[in-house]
């Protein structure tokens, strides 16, 4: 292997360098000029002007970021403790020999590559106050005191939002399981068995244990997924009612292209960045210390 | 090898001839990047305006239009971010007041003073210009007066609640909501997800009648102050219809399509729209046999301007400064083409209220002539974004939507937009 890749060094450089260039060019360049947009106050059109930290003293001056902060929050945790679990057992299911997997697999993968906003228009009259699929089957099952105003509730709309962030993605960490479960020797699971390990306790101190890696990478993705998340609520909700759904991503948004205040957005955004970077080191040492 | 030769030359001989005959036309035409918001679901757009533009493209054969079109709501945000990077295209709509002002200021457009003469000879009124004029110069020609506020009522509906008129005054009004609710109708059909409506269509008119129609422009010189009683007594009135529930309950997380087909679907008894809605309207009442009434809002008590009606002028092109000459004489030549007499007319047929001096056509429908009817009781007023400054607008519309969500009142609000002055 090693004397392959000391022959092919300059290839494989060479491969990479495109998408490296790309990347450089459209998201780390980016993050610095934001970073230097984020100390001044700009409107789009007359000259920047130096202001220092200030846009981040109003940042964390503005209860409607703290609010959005805390709706983002929200997302991660639905999706960490929603889409890793529920893509997890979907993906233990569909990978044994049961009739119709190949089926199952399409299904639930199918939202995935769904657009955004077509899922959001749908869920939006899902939740429909009046004529809604949801409130509809409420009633006809006799459930009316649970009837709701799914998305103009500020109490519940974030919920609600959430749910459909959550069935929108599980079909990608599924995908991502189902992969990892099918590199899962047979041997190792075979032997478990003979040595009396069955059902749960397989799944738990073999199947795990193997497939962690997939696991670390998931929770990762799904945290940086979660921090960037807009389209879905935007099209949903646009933020409100009363900033109940704003997330960060929106905040910058609206502040940004709607206030015109590209300077305050810039900073939001640097935030959603170093924000993102800070959890995932956590999550990542978490599982290391877990290892240990 | 000869194979590969030949595809060659072929090759070399195509590539010659797409460049030679590209640069053979570009002595000929010449080409314009058009932008504009005019989807065509309003009759305005797809009987006047979008022809309009076609016409003019089949008497030139040699000025070529690339046109985009962008719906309303994405349009403002996207010329903004483009104007902020400076790359805007040779003509575009632009929207009045606050709103090209930023573009005015940083040099993007020209200005049309060499020309204007052409409209305000006896067209236009340098007036009917004004939210497009900086420093006495007009940088658009607006085709349309877009007054921002009408009630739509199914008069239907309103019998069986036991009123066969309009109400008078809020007061009433208030009281015919609740018998609506009672006959377990939604009063108000209003969809403000999109956060503009109860600005534009609501609080635009209400505060023009309590704080009378210089108070804007008053504040912004900071001679009188958001926090104004009747101000506040404005926000009130907003505040007092949501609390009451005379809106749908989902009303924030309705666009305004959603809002009208909740009228037109009698789930709600009115709506209010914009000047935008009236022919939608009429053409809707027609077909689904509806009985439809036109109105204002009533009038609440301690008014300044009782017969104030927003409204500003719209569906505006302006050009892009530093063109070639060409450009430039093309440009002016469709702006002459498309703001004429012709299309003013033409524009009254399809119910749009117009900012020239024509003649009423004497084929235009009953229903339009009660509508101009009512406007002449009115007087226009200021609609609120196209006055404030961008952050305020953010401000208020963000602000009314909470104001309904019973997450903040009245006084907060008005406090909130006096810290952003």
């Amino acid at each position: 292997m090693e004397h392959i890749y000391k022959h092919k060094k300059k290839l494989i450089y060479l491969g990479i360098l495109p998408a490296f260039l790309l990347y450089l060019g459209f998201v780390i360049v980016p993050i610095f000029i934001s970073a230097r947009y984020s100390l001044v106050e700009w409107n789009g059109f007359s000259p920047p002007a130096f202001v220092g930290l200030e846009n981040y003293a109003e940042m964390f001056g503005n209860n409607v970021f703290w609010r959005s902060l805390k709706n983002n929050m929200v997302v991660v945790l639905a999706s960490v403790l929603g889409q890793v679990p529920i893509g997890f057992l979907l993906a233990l299911l569909v990978n044994q020999k049961i009739k119709g997997r190949h089926f199952f697999r399409t299904i639930i993968f199918m939202p995935v590559v769904i657009s955004a906003v077509i899922i959001s228009l749908v869920w939006s009259m899902v939740y429909n106050y009046n004529f809604g699929l949801l409130n509809n089957i409420l009633n006809f099952v006799g459930l009316e005191s649970w009837v709701q105003n799914w998305l103009s509730n500020p109490d519940i709309a974030m919920f609600s939002v959430a749910a459909v962030i959550i069935w929108q993605f599980v079909g990608l960490y599924f995908i991502i399981f189902l992969a990892a479960l099918q590199t899962v020797p047979d041997e190792i699971l075979e032997a478990a068995k003979i040595d009396g390990a069955q059902g749960w306790k397989r799944t738990l101190y073999i199947t795990i244990p193997l497939v962690k890696d997939s696991i670390l990478a998931s929770i990762v993705l799904c945290i940086s997924g979660s921090l960037k998340t807009f389209a879905l609520i935007y099209v949903m909700t646009n933020g409100g009612p009363s900033h109940a759904t704003e997330v960060m991503a929106i905040h910058m948004y609206d502040n940004t292209f709607n206030g015109m205040k590209f300077g305050y957005g810039s900073a939001v955004s640097i935030f959603i960045v170093v924000f993102g970077i800070v959890l995932v080191t956590i999550v990542r040492n978490l599982f290391a210390r877990f290892e240990n | 090898m000869i194979n590969k030769k030949n595809s060659l030359i072929i090759f070399i001989v195509l590539i010659v001839g797409i460049l030679f005959t590209s640069s053979v036309m570009a002595q000929e035409t010449v080409e314009l990047e058009m932008w504009h918001a005019w989807t065509g679901q309003d009759a305005f757009a797809s009987e006047v305006l979008l022809p309009k533009i076609e016409e003019f493209q089949e008497n030139n054969p040699n000025i070529k239009l690339k046109i985009q079109v962008i719906p309303n709501d994405s349009y403002r945000t996207k010329l903004r971010t483009q104007a902020a990077g400076g790359q805007i295209p040779d003509i575009m709509q632009t929207y009045p007041g606050s709103e090209v002002q930023p573009l005015v200021e940083a040099g993007l457009l020209m200005d049309l003073e060499g020309i204007i003469d052409y409209w305000t000879d006896d067209l236009i009124p340098r007036d009917s210009l004004s939210a497009y004029t900086f420093n006495d110069k007009v940088y658009a020609i607006p085709a349309k007066v877009n007054y921002t506020h009408f009630a739509f009522y199914n008069k239907d509906m309103l019998a069986e609640a036991g009123y066969t008129e309009w109400p008078e005054t809020y007061e009433e009004f208030k009281v015919m909501g609740d018998a609506l609710k009672e006959n377990d109708i939604v009063p108000i059909s209003l969809g403000n997800k999109a956060k503009w409506v109860l600005q534009s269509i609501y609080i635009s008119t209400i505060g023009d009648r309590l704080t009378g129609i210089d108070y804007l422009e008053d504040v912004l010189a900071g001679e009188r102050k958001f926090t104004d009683p009747a101000f506040i007594k404005a926000l009130d009135v907003i505040k007092e219809l949501a609390d009451e529930g005379y809106f749908n309950k989902d009303a924030n997380s309705l666009n305004d399509m959603e809002m009208r087909q909740a009228f037109y679907q009698k789930r709600a008894a009115m709506f209010f729209g914009g000047a935008w809605d009236i022919g939608g309207v009429i053409e809707t009442a027609k077909e689904e046999n509806m009985n439809v009434g036109i109105a204002t809002f009533p009038q609440i008590e301690g008014e300044v301007a009782p017969k104030a009606l927003s409204g500003v002028t719209g569906s505006a092109f302006s050009i892009r400064s530093g063109l070639s000459e060409a450009q430039k004489e093309a440009a002016i030549k469709f702006l002459k083409f498309f703001y004429s007499e012709e299309t003013y007319v033409d524009l009254l047929r399809t119910g749009s209220f117009v900012p020239a001096k024509v003649d009423l056509p004497a084929d235009i429908s009953p229903q339009f002539q009660d509508v101009i009817n009512l406007v002449n009781e009115h007087q226009i007023g200021p609609v609120y974004d196209a006055v404030l400054p961008i952050n305020l607008i953010q401000t208020i519309n963000n602000g009314l939507q909470s104001l309904t969500a019973g997450e903040i009142t009245s006084e907060e609000l008005a406090q909130k937009m006096q810290d952003n002055l």
